[in-house]
């Protein structure tokens, strides 16, 4: 056998402080061009610096059509997760995600070319499929990215609705003293996975599961923030573009004023502190475990239709 | 006594696995050597006991202790061998001589040793074809028009020789992944010709200059495991340092950067973003070659002077399963002929998300099987005479939604409304333009080849099996297998 054992993220170019951190994400390549470029957006040439994307370009200039970005951040090293998709652009090359295509000298990019557009629509209406779309009781009502680029897109009724059985909805965890979670709001743009590992280098958020399954959750294993290794910094909660991290105490500052209605009623069930007695400090870091099995399964048939 | 036998004319073979106490009973008895192969790929009629007596050879099926026990007094002198299930001229005592039987079809290239030599032994290798040691301009020259096989492989129906050659001006500390993840063409040669598929490494790690080659392998597939990895350790003179790796079982961790993800120790595993493909940044950051097994064994061949335009194609689903070959030339239904599968009400041509088909008049080139909409990942999936071909399908969208990474949204969501659509159907909504525009946006825009073909069951089995569609959508089920309820009840929903 070899010299060269794999070890998780052992080799990554990462100061010490982050090598235990498993945020369950992929290494991705860096996807931005490496020399300055000029490209066409929509009949218009773009010239932009070194370590750009197609998306830098197309924001830019005034464009045909409105390109929504919505899992796109792109400041302190956050992103592109390039999982939405409703950044698809068309080019010489085909449909492509602006944000994380490099911007190439001479491409030429449409943005109302049928099939971009097409994919961009579907794909955010995928993402509001499952979103539980409770706009009134939502602590970001009228600062939440997803509704905004919505309003923006002239959504007015998903195709595939809105995350509507209430079977499906997970739990709100309301047992931090400092955030809520609710997953059922959640968009999976991994932002806060990479604020909490990559910019605070607290390592306690991780990317868990897969399929439909597949939600943020704590690399101690906890079920619960309250149990996590959270210090409370908040930056999960300040790059989050949804409802999902919100601050508590003004979880319900936008909420519309409807008698009996607020987010921690709105899908039915909440977690609640333990409030067992906790000493000064958040639970010690080297007790912090790592999954270390490998995941299996998900090849299992269940029944049909 | 020798247990290379690469031309002993007097031998007992026995391959599959579970075939150890075959050995042994002819073991006690023989003079002449007993040779444990692997699989020949067809594990329905293994233990497979073959006595080899001048230039023919015997075959018995799912051989027993006593059965061997016979063979062997036999090719000691006492009496004539017993009545075997195929008797074959040994003309070539390098390759299996193909029995008669079902599952064998009618030529093998890169498959030829498979349960014939022993696996892990290097003299076998060497006397059955012996090492290549090809410098790395004559290997490109050789092999660099191969097609890359499989949907685990980073060049997959492309010449490699393009990859290769952008690999080698790259700088860097390059690896080599063989990817033997789950396709049973791959697992197959991994168990039973480790030596061809390390070679072909080899000889593609020289090319790039690798420092590095991972062999990845599905923790399910321990046989080819085991092999690969004491191959490995009985290799003459590989190059660089070689390791084995497992992976998870699921289906999505064959995919190449899930491949890689795995190598590098990940827990989780999830598509990278592309491009740059691996070419440019893979293993640790660093430019890498992602093959399957399947192509790097054509890479060996190809370096040997072979032809190399053969493809291994696996028989599984409602049938016994089979892994064989066939030329660039024969049609499919050949291959499902070989195998002994008349019946059928479909095949689902090219993997898990290949495409439905009854007509299986197509080369398995990937010009023939692109231009009728099939996969190309060596896998003919049969749907027995009785299957429904809706219910089929929608269990494969389930699949879908089930097995992905979770990473993008056209692929994880839209698998899940996919599913959704074609459970109304049931209902008696068939809305053809929305499940249309959905698969048309899942195969653009998703992040990795999971997601881009997932609709191609759907797709293809939408236009081959209309009727059955529109018969489901009436409440009706042509087949008998779904609705099974005639009062009109509602059939049974399984939780989304
Ligand atoms: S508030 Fe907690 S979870 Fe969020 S970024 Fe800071 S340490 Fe991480
Ligand atoms: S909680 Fe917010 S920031 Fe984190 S993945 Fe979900 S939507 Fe993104
Ligand atoms: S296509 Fe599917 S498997 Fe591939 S990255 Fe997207 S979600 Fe993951
Ligand atoms: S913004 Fe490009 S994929 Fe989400």
């Amino acid at each position: 056998m070899s010299s060269h054992e794999p070890e998780p993220h052992s080799e990554f170019d990462v100061p010490p402080l982050t090598e235990t951190i498993a945020p369950g994400t992929a290494s991705d390549p860096d996807v931005t061009s490496a020399e300055t470029a000029t490209v066409t957006v929509d009949g218009q040439e773009v010239e932009v610096e070194a370590g750009s994307t197609l998306l830098d370009a197309v924001e830019e200039v005034e464009t045909d059509e409105y390109v929504p970005a919505l899992c796109h951040y792109d400041r302190q090293d956050i992103g592109p997760r390039s999982e939405c998709r409703t950044c698809m652009v068309e080019t010489d090359e085909g449909v492509v995600p602006a944000c994380s295509t490099p911007a190439e000298d001479g491409l030429d990019v449409s943005t109302d070319a049928a099939p971009a557009s097409e994919a961009r629509d579907v794909n955010l209406d995928l993402v509001l499929s499952d979103h539980n779309l409770r706009c009134t009781t939502c602590g970001k009502n009228g600062r939440c990215d997803l509704q905004d680029v919505s309003i923006e897109n002239d959504v007015e009724e998903p195709r595939y609705g809105v995350l509507d059985d209430r079977d499906e909805y997970e739990p709100i965890d309301d047992t931090s003293d400092f955030i809520q979670i609710d997953r059922n709001k959640c968009i999976l743009c991994n932002r806060c996975v990479e604020a909490c590992n990559d910019v605070q280098v607290e390592g306690v958020l991780r990317m868990e599961g897969h399929g439909g399954d597949t939600r943020i959750g704590f690399q101690n294993g906890s079920d619960t923030m309250e149990g996590s290794t959270c210090v409370s910094c908040g930056h999960c909660v300040t790059v989050c573009p949804t409802g999902s991290l919100v601050e508590k105490g003004i979880e319900d500052a936008t909420t519309i004023p409807l008698p009996g209605f607020n987010q921690k009623n709105s899908v039915g069930k909440v977690v609640e502190s333990a409030d067992v007695e906790k000493g000064p400090m958040t639970p010690m870091k080297r007790d912090q475990v790592t999954e270390t099995t490998r995941e299996t399964g998900g090849d299992e048939e269940r029944d049909w239709p | 006594m020798s247990e290379t036998v690469g031309s002993q004319r007097l031998a007992v073979r026995v391959a599959g696995r579970e075939s150890g106490d075959v050995a042994a009973a002819a073991r006690e008895r023989a003079d002449a050597p007993v040779v444990e192969a692997g699989s020949t790929g067809v594990p329905g009629v293994e233990p497979l006991l073959a006595a080899s007596d001048g230039d023919e050879t015997t075959f018995y099926a799912n051989a027993t202790p006593a059965d061997a026990e016979a063979v062997a007094d036999a090719l000691a002198g006492d009496g004539a061998l017993p009545d075997g299930d195929a008797t074959v001229d040994t003309a070539d005592a390098a390759a299996l001589p193909l029995p008669d039987l079902d599952g064998f079809g009618a030529e093998r290239s890169v498959l030829a040793r498979c349960g014939w030599i022993a696996p892990t032994n290097p003299d076998a290798y060497a006397d059955a074809v012996g090492f290549t040691d090809a410098d790395p301009d004559a290997v490109v020259e050789s092999a660099g028009g191969v097609l890359g096989r499989g949907w685990g492989d980073w060049s997959a129906d492309e010449p490699v020789g393009p990859l290769w050659e952008g690999v080698r001006e790259r700088d860097g500390s390059p690896a080599v992944v063989v990817n033997a993840h789950g396709n049973p063409g791959d697992a197959l040669l991994g168990e039973s010709d480790p030596f061809s598929v390390l070679e072909g490494a080899a000889h593609v790690a020289r090319v790039v200059d690798a420092v590095q080659v991972f062999v990845y392998v599905s923790e399910d597939d321990e046989a080819a495991r085991d092999a690969l990895t004491a191959a490995a350790d009985a290799y003459p003179d590989f190059p660089v340092d070689v390791s084995v790796v497992e992976g998870p079982a699921a289906y999505r961790a064959a995919e190449p950067t899930m491949a890689i993800e795995a190598v590098e120790g990940n827990h989780r595993l999830e598509a990278r973003l592309r491009p740059p493909g691996p070419e440019v940044e893979g293993v640790f950051g660093e430019p890498t070659v992602v093959h399957t097994a399947r192509t790097v064994a054509h890479v060996a061949a190809a370096v040997r002077g072979e032809p190399t335009d053969s493809r291994v194609l696996s028989v599984t689903g409602d049938a016994d399963e089979a892994t064989l070959e066939l030329t660039a030339d024969d049609a499919l239904d050949t291959a499902l002929d070989a195998a002994g599968v008349s019946d059928y009400t479909g095949v689902l041509v090219g993997g898990r998300f290949g495409g439905l088909t009854t007509d299986l008049d197509v080369t398995p080139t990937p010009d023939a099987l692109d231009a009728a909409d099939l996969g190309t990942d060596g896998v003919l999936e049969v749907l027995g005479p009785d299957a429904c071909p809706v219910a089929f399908v929608g269990k494969r969208a389930q699949f879908a939604e089930d097995a992905n990474c979770g990473r993008c949204v056209p692929c994880r969501e839209g698998s899940k409304q996919l599913t959704e659509l074609l459970r109304d159907v049931y209902e008696g909504s068939l809305d053809r333009p929305k499940i249309d525009e959905l698969m048309r946006v899942m195969e653009s825009s998703s992040v990795c080849a999971f997601g881009q073909h997932a609709p191609r069951p759907v797709r293809t089995g939408l236009q081959e099996f209309a009727e059955e569609f529109e018969a489901h959508a009436q409440g009706t089920c042509p087949a008998g297998q779904c609705l099974s309820d005639a009062t009109g009840e509602e059939p049974a929903r399984a939780k989304p």
